[in-house]
C-alpha cells in the first residue's frame, strides 16, 4: 500500500514525524480516513482520537486536544495543541482531571466557567477513551 | 594613620568579592537557564509556521472570506498584552518593554479607545498596578514553567472576552532574543490577525469541513495560544540572556574595583613601608 508523509505537531515538540498508510481523525463532522493522494483538505479537530496506521501496517492510536488537520499534496500535518499516544497516558491523571472537570462543572457560576469546564471534561473524557482502545 | 587605611581597603577588597561571587554564579545560572529556554524557543516555531501558513490559506482560499476576527470593530476595548521578567537584575529588560507599551497606550488613550492590559511576569505587575488601566488578568512565574495548556487556558480568556464584544482589538509586547547579545522589545498585533492575504477570486480546490469560516475561527484560540506560547518562552530566554549579560558586566566592574582597590592597597603599604624606615634612619641618624 502506498504511503505519504504525517507530520503531528504541537507547540512544545514535533509528536510524530513518519511514513503512514492511513489516518482516521475524528473532525467536528465526524471520522475522516486520510489516505495516499487524498485531495487538499482542511479540518477542524475537537478533542478526539486519531489512528495512524504506519508504513509497516502497525497501528497506533493518539489522542488529540482540538486542533486542525491539512491535507496538502506533498504533506499532511495535524496541529494539535496536545498529543499523547494511547500506552502513554496517564489514567489516574485523566480520571484525576475528570473529577476536577465535573466538580467546576457543578460549581460554574457564568456561561463561560461552564464552558471551559465542559472543554476540559471532553478532553479527560477523551484521553480516558483513548487509553482504553490500545 | 596608613594602616588604618590599608584596613579600610582591604575591608572593601572583601567586600566587593564577595559581590563579585554572587554576580558570578548568577551569569551562570542564567547561561544555563538561557540554553535550555533557546531550545524551547525553537522548538515551538514548526508549529507556529504551520497554523499561520493554514489559517493565511483559508483566508485567501474562500470567496468572500469574513470572519470577526480579522476586521477592526468600531467599539470595545484595546487589550495589550505585556511580557516580561519576573525578576529584576536584568538591565534594561523590563523597562524597554514598558516603554514601549506605555506608548502605545498612550496613542490608543489618544485616538479614544479605552486600554486594558493583561500582565505576564511580575514585573509587568508591579509596573500596571499604579497605571490606572484597568488589569483584565495577572500571570506570574509563568517564563520558566510555560506549557501549552497554560497558553491555551489564557487563550480561551482572552477569545472569550473578545466573542462577547469587550475587545476591539488584541496587541502584544514582548522581548526577542535576536542573539544572546541582542534582545529587542517589539509590538504585534495580534486580533485583528494581520497579514492575510486577500481572495484572488478564484474558486479554491481544498475542501474545508464543516466551512472556511469555521474552520478559521475554531483555530483561533489555538493560533493565539500558539502566539501566547512562543512570545513567553521568547521573552523568558531575552530575560536570560539579558540578565547574563548584565551580570557579566557587574562581574567585570567588580574585577577592574578589585585591581583597582589592590593597587591602592599596595601603595598605602609601600607608603607606610617607606616612611617606617624613614622614621628608622632618621632615628638612628639623630642617635649617631
Amino acid at each position: 500500500m502506498s504511503t505519504f508523509s504525517l507530520q503531528i505537531i504541537t507547540p512544545d515538540k514535533v509528536f510524530f514525524d513518519g511514513e503512514v498508510q492511513r489516518v482516521i481523525v475524528r473532525t467536528t463532522e465526524g471520522d475522516t480516513g486520510i489516505l495516499a493522494k487524498h485531495e487538499k483538505y482542511v479540518a477542524a479537530l475537537p478533542a478526539g482520537p486519531v489512528k495512524v496506521t504506519m508504513a509497516d501496517g502497525t497501528v497506533r492510536i493518539a489522542a488529540l486536544s482540538g486542533g486542525a488537520v491539512r491535507v496538502a499534496p506533498d504533506h499532511t500535518a495535524i496541529l494539535a495543541n496536545a498529543a499523547e499516544w494511547a500506552e502513554d497516558i496517564d489514567v489516574e491523571w485523566a480520571k484525576r482531571s475528570e473529577a476536577d472537570a465535573l466538580r467546576k462543572k457543578e460549581q460554574s457560576k457564568t456561561q463561560k466557567e461552564l464552558e471551559l469546564a465542559e472543554l476540559k471534561l471532553r478532553r479527560a473524557l477523551n484521553r480516558l477513551r483513548v487509553s482504553s482502545m490500545k | 594613620m596608613a594602616g588604618a587605611n590599608m584596613k579600610a581597603i582591604k575591608r572593601r577588597i572583601k567586600s566587593v568579592e564577595s559581590t563579585m561571587q554572587i554576580t558570578k554564579a548568577m551569569e551562570l545560572v542564567s547561561s544555563s537557564k538561557l540554553r535550555h529556554a533557546k531550545e524551547r524557543a525553537e522548538k515551538a516555531v514548526p508549529f507556529f509556521n504551520l497554523l499561520y501558513q493554514t489559517m493565511s490559506e483559508i483566508a485567501s482560499d474562500a470567496v468572500g472570506f469574513r470572519s470577526a476576527y480579522i476586521t477592526l470593530r468600531e467599539t470595545g476595548a484595546a487589550l495589550l498584552i505585556v511580557i516580561a521578567g519576573d525578576r529584576g537584575l536584568a538591565g534594561g529588560f523590563n523597562l524597554n518593554v514598558f516603554r514601549r507599551a506605555d506608548a502605545r497606550a498612550k496613542e490608543l488613550t489618544a485616538e479614544g479607545r479605552e486600554v486594558v492590559v493583561m500582565t505576564v511576569g511580575r514585573k509587568a505587575q508591579e509596573h500596571y498596578a499604579k497605571s490606572g488601566y484597568r488589569i483584565l488578568g495577572s500571570f506570574d512565574n509563568v517564563g520558566e514553567s510555560i506549557n501549552p495548556h497554560t497558553a491555551l487556558r489564557m487563550s480561551e480568556h482572552i477569545v472569550h472576552l473578545f466573542d462577547e464584544g469587550h475587545l476591539a482589538l488584541v496587541e502584544l509586547f514582548f522581548t526577542n532574543l535576536v542573539s544572546p547579545l541582542v534582545q529587542e522589545a517589539r509590538e504585534m498585533t495580534v486580533i485583528p490577525v494581520p497579514n492575510l492575504e486577500h481572495n484572488t477570486g478564484l474558486q479554491s480546490l481544498t475542501n474545508y469541513e464543516p466551512s472556511p469560516e469555521a474552520v478559521f475561527d475554531s483555530l483561533i484560540p489555538q493560533y493565539l495560544a500558539g502566539i501566547l506560547y512562543c512570545t513567553i518562552v521568547d521573552t523568558y530566554a531575552s530575560e536570560q540572556a539579558a540578565r547574563r549579560m548584565a551580570m557579566e558586566n557587574a562581574t567585570d566592574n567588580a574585577q577592574e574595583m578589585i585591581d583597582d582597590l589592590s593597587l591602592k592597597y599596595n601603595r598605602a603599604r609601600q607608603a607606610s613601608i617607606t616612611q617606617e624606615l624613614t622614621e628608622i634612619v632618621a632615628g638612628a641618624n639623630a642617635q649617631g
